[in-house]
């Protein structure tokens, strides 16, 4: 059961299924499995492990899919731990507690700025002006906190996408229209690409070419869900300002 | 060739990227080379778009190159492959395209929609390039995996 846990914890934090099959494979082998045989889904995870002769078929239910590079990578030495230094089920089962609980998070107002610069780069990189830098800047770190405080109250994903498309877009094209910029359009578009779910997109083609096409449709739909709701936020704050594309 | 255009994109792809590598909370000392990921991934592109290539060739040989490189530098820098390579293809897919193709679609349904032949061919272009720029950097990313897959088999 504890390589599904594996498998669990690793798909939330954003692996291909082609990652996730291989890691619980080894962790379930690594603990003596005979035979594993694993579905991967897009809300569960089935497993049938084979000991000797007889087999036990177990499934668990997936949360919401995420991306976490420091715990996907904590996860994945200790599997290498696991076939190296042979640990026993227990001391596995309790540093993967230990990891699931202690692995860091870099602070929410890091990871706001971070996302403001990586907005106004993104701006830089489709050419608007350098009157939105700052706007585009402000807007998108803007738009992660109230994301971050949103999702922390557990409201609906794609509401979030629209309310902070919404206020990004707003915010970045009032500002960069104030500034004088000649490009205001396109700030409002680079304050909200903040949303765009890269991982998803890209693991959706992952998992349909790797032999998942079942879960790459499943995520290739949940990400066109969120882009309509995010240029739902886009157009309503284009009605506001009166500005087209 | 524009340099100083290469260089620009460079620059911003690769702060983009690390602000992304924040975001997916990597290791501050991996963001270096999550920056320097984007960095290369944008200046091919820049590159093969002065060149006169299409988006989606250049995102192509752009996502090619990051997958080749990283792979081959994976085990002295300790980072997974695909966390490394994917953080540095994300300032790469089109979010700015797929945002206006639905626009264009929204305004296709208004009641009275203004230009409806010209906005139909201009947003189902938009939706064709995003469909196709991360179909070729999803790809330009898996071959060299899977081409690393095949010469281990051989051995």
């Amino acid at each position: 059961m504890l390589a599904m846990e594996f498998g669990r914890i690793l798909m939330e934090c954003g692996a291909s299924a082609r990652i996730v099959e291989e890691y619980v494979i080894r962790v379930a082998e690594g603990l003596g499995a005979k035979r594993v045989d694993l579905r991967v889904g897009y809300a569960s995870l089935a497993i049938t492990v084979g000991i000797s002769d007889s087999g036990i078929t177990r499934m668990r239910k997936v949360g919401h899919l995420g991306v976490n590079q420091r715990l996907d990578q904590g996860l994945r030495q200790l599997v290498r731990r696991l076939e190296t230094e042979k640990l026993s089920l227990d001391v596995t089962e309790a540093e993967l507690a230990r990891l699931v609980k202690e692995t860091p998070r870099h602070p929410g107002w890091l990871v706001d700025l971070a996302v403001g610069l990586a907005c106004a780069s993104f701006s830089r990189l489709l050419d608007v002006d350098w009157q939105a830098f700052l706007p585009v800047f402000g807007a998108a770190a803007i738009g992660q906190f109230v994301r971050r405080q949103l999702l922390m109250r557990h409201v609906n994903v794609f509401i979030v996408a629209t309310v902070v498309a919404f206020l990004a877009s707003f915010i970045s094209g009032l500002a960069s229209r104030w500034w004088l910029s000649g490009t205001v359009d396109r700030a409002m578009v680079s304050a909200v690409l903040l949303l765009v779910p890269g991982v998803p997109a890209l693991n959706a083609q992952y998992d349909v070419m790797g032999g998942h096409p079942t879960l790459g449709n499943a995520r290739a739909v949940w990400v066109g869900t969120i882009l309509i709701f995010l240029a739902i936020g886009v157009w309503l704050s284009q009605m506001v300002l009166g500005e087209g594309l | 060739m524009d340099y100083s255009k290469v260089l620009h994109q460079t620059l911003f792809g690769g702060l983009a990227a690390m602000g992304f590598g924040v975001l997916f909370n990597m290791y501050r000392r991996h963001l270096l080379w999550c920056g320097l990921a984007g960095g290369l991934a944008l200046g091919v592109r820049t590159i093969g778009l002065q060149l006169g290539w299409s988006l989606e060739a250049a995102s192509f040989a752009a996502a090619l190159t990051v997958g080749s490189v990283v792979q081959i530098f994976q085990e002295r820098i300790g980072v997974s492959r695909n966390i490394l390579d994917v953080a540095g293809c994300i300032p790469m897919v089109p979010g700015l395209f797929a945002t206006k193709a639905i626009l264009g679609f929204f305004a296709l349904t208004a009641p009275v929609p203004k230009n409806p032949d010209e906005t139909l061919i201009v947003s189902v272009e938009y939706f064709l390039r995003v469909a196709f720029t991360v179909g070729a950097i999803g790809t330009g990313l898996a071959i060299p995996s899977l081409m690393l897959k095949v010469l281990a088999g051989k051995k």
